[in-house]
């Protein structure tokens, strides 16, 4: 696992590595604050990369994601 | 005292020689500062080299006010009030940093850079996520404006654009830029902050007293063999200006001109910095590049909190009657690291934590501070020069370098914007 290192503001930490024990490479992003850990695999990254502004801008609303009440399945990775 | 009671005094408590004690300790004279002066009028918040990436922002201040300045994804300069919009938390409280949104710490309300709601966690008790709709985002200055990077705002929706209210101080920002070879100034140096007990008026007089240096400063003058001081002299042929606005200058340059050596102003001789002297022949050409060099840089009082002191800049901040904070940084010039790194070591020995320009003036300020508070003579005395002050070939009131022409012109102004007739 390549570390690449840590991505960090007042708000949230963020370490980033490259994980290469899937038979292809993936960026592995693990919360420092809770521990949660995330893959992104090279589709998923592309797709980031070319999604809508709007996208982004979705998903950091708190109640899309960690801090979700709307009875929709699964919370986190 | 009331409103009303305040606004007859006022002019009773400023007069064309004096002006009275208390408007140094009244916490009614404050309490109207801030609505009148500092929360309508053009405030200097930051430069644009301090939010140079896209999602940059800085916390910076409008006296007592925090605000965050931030650059959005587009590149548009934006000045929010630092108070979370759901129960009033600080959102922001580093001193710098890069993040496309905010979040708050203490129930996770997050805001884009542009001061939006994005939203807030378990939106079901507000109804779901369109509750955004009717629930505000951060607040944020009415008016941003910027000029050769210097980012000023007004928390007045309406009043004079801020080419208005800079006038004539505009030219100088213009010569300050001047220096660069770029025509670029940068305040990417770092920040020192400087707490006086003190009221903030104490500081933007002092700011262009020439009477002052030749014995405040007299030991930083003879250490550094500097002969800055002895230009702040009645026989000098440097003057003081006021430029209207409330914005003053000391303007050496014609002693500067006198003697016609490039960087002359500068303590920095031009072989110390060869790249520096090279790069501004080439920018300007070798006549204009060399007048640059020898003119120097500004001393200028930019109304109410901006003071360009040739080679550091100073940002004023009161924080009450009688507190207030500078934040000062040496200057720095696109395209100049050779003379870059000499003016942070110049800062150093003067504005640093145990500089010993910005040490002088601060004893000065809070024993001034002090002595205000007692009961006699009650005025301060402003006469110095009145009776030879003389208007320059431009319109400008002019007084000998040691005269008191800029504090009268600041309290002229003081009153129009404090009692407006
Ligand atoms: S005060 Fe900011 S989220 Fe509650
Ligand atoms: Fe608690």
């Amino acid at each position: 696992m390549d570390d690449v290192g840590v991505v960090a503001s007042e708000f949230a930490t963020v370490r980033v590595s490259l994980d290469t024990q899937g038979n292809s490479p993936r960026l592995r992003l693990e919360d420092l604050r809770s521990g949660a850990v995330r893959f992104l695999d090279a589709l998923e990254l592309e797709s980031i990369v070319w999604a809508p502004e709007g996208f982004l801008r979705e998903l950091l609303d708190p109640s899309r994601h960690r801090w979700r009440d709307d009875g929709s399945e699964g919370c986190g990775p | 005292m009331s409103t009303a009671e305040l606004t007859g005094d006022l002019r009773s408590r400023v007069r064309p020689d004096r002006v009275h004690g208390s408007l140094y300790t009244d916490p009614d004279v404050y309490a109207r500062e801030l609505e009148r002066i500092w929360y309508s009028t053009w405030v200097y918040v930051g430069h644009t080299s301090e939010v140079p990436q896209p999602n940059d922002y800085v916390r910076k201040h409008i006296g007592p006010q925090q605000v965050v300045l931030t650059r959005d994804r587009t590149g548009a300069i934006h000045v929010l009030h630092n108070r979370c919009s759901h129960r009033g938390n600080l959102v922001c409280d580093a001193d710098r940093g890069n993040s496309s949104s905010f979040r708050c710490p203490y129930h996770g309300w997050t805001f884009a850079n542009t001061g939006e709601l994005l939203g807030f966690p378990f939106n079901q008790g507000y109804g779901g996520a369109q509750a955004k709709e009717r629930l505000s985002g951060l607040g944020a200055a009415p008016r941003v404006e910027s000029y050769r990077g210097f980012v000023f705002a007004s928390l007045a929706a309406e009043g004079p654009t801020l080419r208005e209210h800079l006038g004539a101080a505009a030219e100088r920002i213009d010569q300050l830029c001047r220096l660069s070879p770029e025509g670029e100034v940068e305040l990417t140096a770092g920040w020192v902050r400087h707490e006086v007990t003190a009221n903030w008026k104490m500081l933007v007089e002092n700011e262009t007293d020439g009477y002052h240096p030749q014995f405040v400063h007299s030991s930083i003058f003879s250490i550094s063999g500097s002969g800055i001081g002895a230009l702040y002299s009645d026989k000098s042929t440097a003057v003081t200006r006021a430029l209207g606005g409330g914005h003053s200058e000391n303007d050496l340059s014609p002693e500067f001109r006198r003697l016609g050596v490039p960087m002359g102003w500068s303590g920095t001789p031009e072989s110390k910095i060869p790249d520096y002297a090279a790069a501004m022949r080439a920018t300007y050409g070798a006549e204009t590049g060399d007048e640059i060099m020898i003119n120097g840089s500004p001393h200028v009082m930019i109304f109410p909190n901006l003071f360009i002191a040739e080679i550091q800049l100073f940002v004023i901040q009161p924080v009450a009657v009688d507190r207030t904070v500078q934040h000062v940084t040496a200057i720095q010039f696109a395209g100049a690291p050779d003379l870059n790194r000499r003016l942070v070591t110049q800062c150093v020995g003067s504005v640093g934590p145990a500089g010993m320009l910005l040490a002088d003036d601060a004893e000065m300020y809070e024993r001034n501070q002090r002595g205000v508070a007692q009961r006699q003579p009650e005025w301060l005395d402003l006469s110095r020069g009145l009776a030879r002050e003389r208007t320059d070939e431009h319109g400008f009131t002019v007084g000998t370098a040691t005269d008191e022409t800029s504090m009268r012109a600041m309290w002229a102004h003081y009153l129009t914007l404090m009692d407006p007739a």
